[in-house]
């Protein structure tokens, strides 16, 4: 059986991913797809947590997790459909009408 | 005490907006203020349940939710903030082509999570507030659908807060492998036997505060406050500044407070936060000096008054820390709405240079809003003066001076630019046309009352002191 610790090492694996691509990517929906990553990270942290120390209150925290991830990302989705409608991009270096 | 009583404020703000979002869908009028009239009924009504509550420590579900003294009073406040949001939205609404029904049904759930997120002492349940303040709050930015900045400034705002929310979630994660539970009290209790040697715990507890630092703009993760201040409708901006803020703080000071207590003082999540204080005091004041638009203006010097509200928490002074928040409503909402007084259809008037010679064209409005910006800027009797001076007191009692005078110098860098904005007003002739379309009464009873506020605050702040001392006695 794979220890539980692997599970954690993977998960943080996954968060760092997450904030790399946040960061080194272009356009809005794969910079929506890291902040997901980080999201399904920290569900994977509490899985690997809650088998390890056999505590079970994470496994129904997840279910929050993943609820709240949804919302999120049907929010997210409206408003690049918004922006891209008004600028037919979405590219971040084109938010730019703001300055200062 | 258990009792339904502690569910009953949420119950009605959250079935409001349900109300209010199908009313709008089905009604289909012109005229949106009734939905502003019917929030208020039920806002006041929340009010009443509030007030019933006092004292009583009621709690619901298994203890999760938590109605004590701070709580309540927290709620209050925001109760008064978004009704003041309500009224000086009506006139900006129905001016800049803003959906209505999306205004106040959005406002109404976003103030069900400020609700949630400060009367809760379970990690989740805080989370949870915090994303339903957070979702409705994305939307709210991009509410002037047309206009290229407000969908800048939601696109921003969703990007940066989802992003803060997932460190909040993976610290959340690391606490629960320390602690096994997602108390506040079973994870300081985890701390308690070695508090520098949980590795695991502390890099947690520090994801945390990232998560949180961004929702309530601490330096350096203030990035995107300006842009969405700037871009945000003006009445949204004004509730960005004063309510999650004020939430944000008060979550902040639930979990962190209880450490200083137990003498985690010297330990290095202090140090780190004493520098974020200094640092968000020094730029959000500097940076401030250089702004021409004055919502950029007004978003840097939220950015500096977090830096204030951290001292209060670092201090461990909850009372002047609700009292701080307490004046910030006032002379916030007071400050944001003489800037939708000046408006026009399909226009705003945001630059420095529109409020040359405004004084005089305009008298009542020029000192209403150049009162709001002394209080700012910290000058007595206003409110904002002793605000200032309780949380540097405060801070000075707890050993924490150097913090305080740098806190003294700031404050005098950022009164430069208030100041600016009333020798504008004064000391220049008019350059540009700006004119006011409709007198609208409601935004004037809320600046009145905003004045009003931060007068009493300053002048004769007893009786408010007394109630925030009981509240704030519920933390330990």
């Amino acid at each position: 059986m794979i220890p539980a610790s692997y599970f954690f090492l993977l998960s943080v694996v996954l968060f760092v991913l997450g904030i790399i691509a946040f960061f080194l990517k272009r356009d809005l929906i794969t910079q929506l797809m890291a902040v997901e990553i980080m999201l399904n990270a920290a569900n994977l942290a509490f899985l690997a947590l809650a088998k390890s120390s056999n505590f079970l209150d994470a496994q129904v925290i997840v279910f929050f997790i993943i609820t709240v991830a949804a919302a999120e990302a049907a929010i997210g989705l409206a408003i690049v459909m918004l922006i891209f409608r008004q600028k037919k991009s979405i590219k971040t270096e084109d938010m730019r009408s703001m300055k200062g | 005490m258990n009792g339904f009583g502690a569910l009953a404020p949420l119950l009605i703000i959250v079935g409001a907006a349900l109300v209010i979002l199908l009313l709008d869908a089905f009604l289909k009028k012109d005229n949106k203020n009734y939905l502003a009239c019917l929030s208020l009924f039920f806002l006041v009504v929340c009010a009443v349940f509030c007030l019933r509550s006092w004292n009583k420590n009621l709690s619901y579900f298994e203890g999760q939710l938590r109605l004590d003294n701070l709580a309540l009073f927290l709620a209050f406040l925001f109760l008064i903030a978004v009704a003041f949001v309500m009224f000086i939205g009506m006139k900006y609404l129905t001016l800049q082509n803003v959906p209505g029904g999306e205004f106040y049904g959005l406002l109404l759930l976003a103030l069900s999570g400020l609700m949630i997120m400060t009367s809760s002492l379970n990690f989740i349940v805080i989370f949870l507030g915090l994303e339903v303040l957070s979702v409705s709050s994305y939307a709210l930015a991009g509410l002037k659908g047309k206009d290229e900045k407000s969908s800048e400034s939601a696109i921003k705002y969703f990007l940066m807060g989802s992003f803060a929310s997932a460190f909040l979630i993976f610290g959340l994660a690391l606490l629960f492998g320390t602690a096994h539970s997602l108390e506040i009290s079973a994870v300081l209790s985890s701390f308690r036997a070695n508090f520098e040697g949980q590795l695991l715990g502390l890099v947690g507890l520090g994801l945390v505060i990232i998560g949180f630092a961004f929702k309530i703009s601490l330096v350096p993760f203030h990035m995107w406050t300006p842009d969405v201040y700037e871009g945000a409708p003006t009445p949204v901006t004004a509730f960005f500044a004063v309510g999650p803020k004020a939430a944000g703080f008060a979550v902040l000071f639930r979990i962190l407070a209880p450490y200083w207590n137990e003498g985690f003082k010297s330990g290095r999540i202090f140090d780190v936060l004493w520098t974020v204080a200094a640092l968000t005091m020094l730029i959000g004041s500097l940076i401030g000096l250089r702004q021409k638009n004055i919502k950029r203006l007004f978003a840097y010097s939220s950015i500096a008054n977090a830096g204030y509200m951290l001292i209060a928490v670092l201090a461990g002074d909850g009372a002047s820390l609700i009292f701080f928040l307490t004046v910030y409503l006032f002379m916030g909402i007071g400050a944001f709405g003489s800037l939708i007084a000046l408006s026009k259809k399909d226009r705003e008037y945001t630059d420095l240079e529109d409020f040359a010679g405004v004084g005089f064209k305009y008298p009542w409005l020029g000192a209403i809003f150049s009162v709001f910006l002394l209080s700012l800027a910290g000058f007595p009797p206003t409110g904002g003066f002793l605000a200032k001076f309780y949380v540097f007191v405060g801070a000075v009692r707890q050993d924490l001076t150097s913090l305080v005078i740098i806190g003294v110098l700031t404050s005098l860098i950022s009164a430069f630019y208030y100041l600016r904005i009333i020798v504008y007003m004064y000391m220049r002739e008019p350059e540009r046309d700006v004119d006011i379309e409709i007198e609208n009464p409601a935004l004037f009873l809320v600046l009145f009352l905003c004045l009003y506020g931060v007068l009493q605050l300053g002048i004769f702040p007893g009786n408010v002191l007394y109630v925030i001392r009981q509240a704030a006695a519920s933390l330990f």
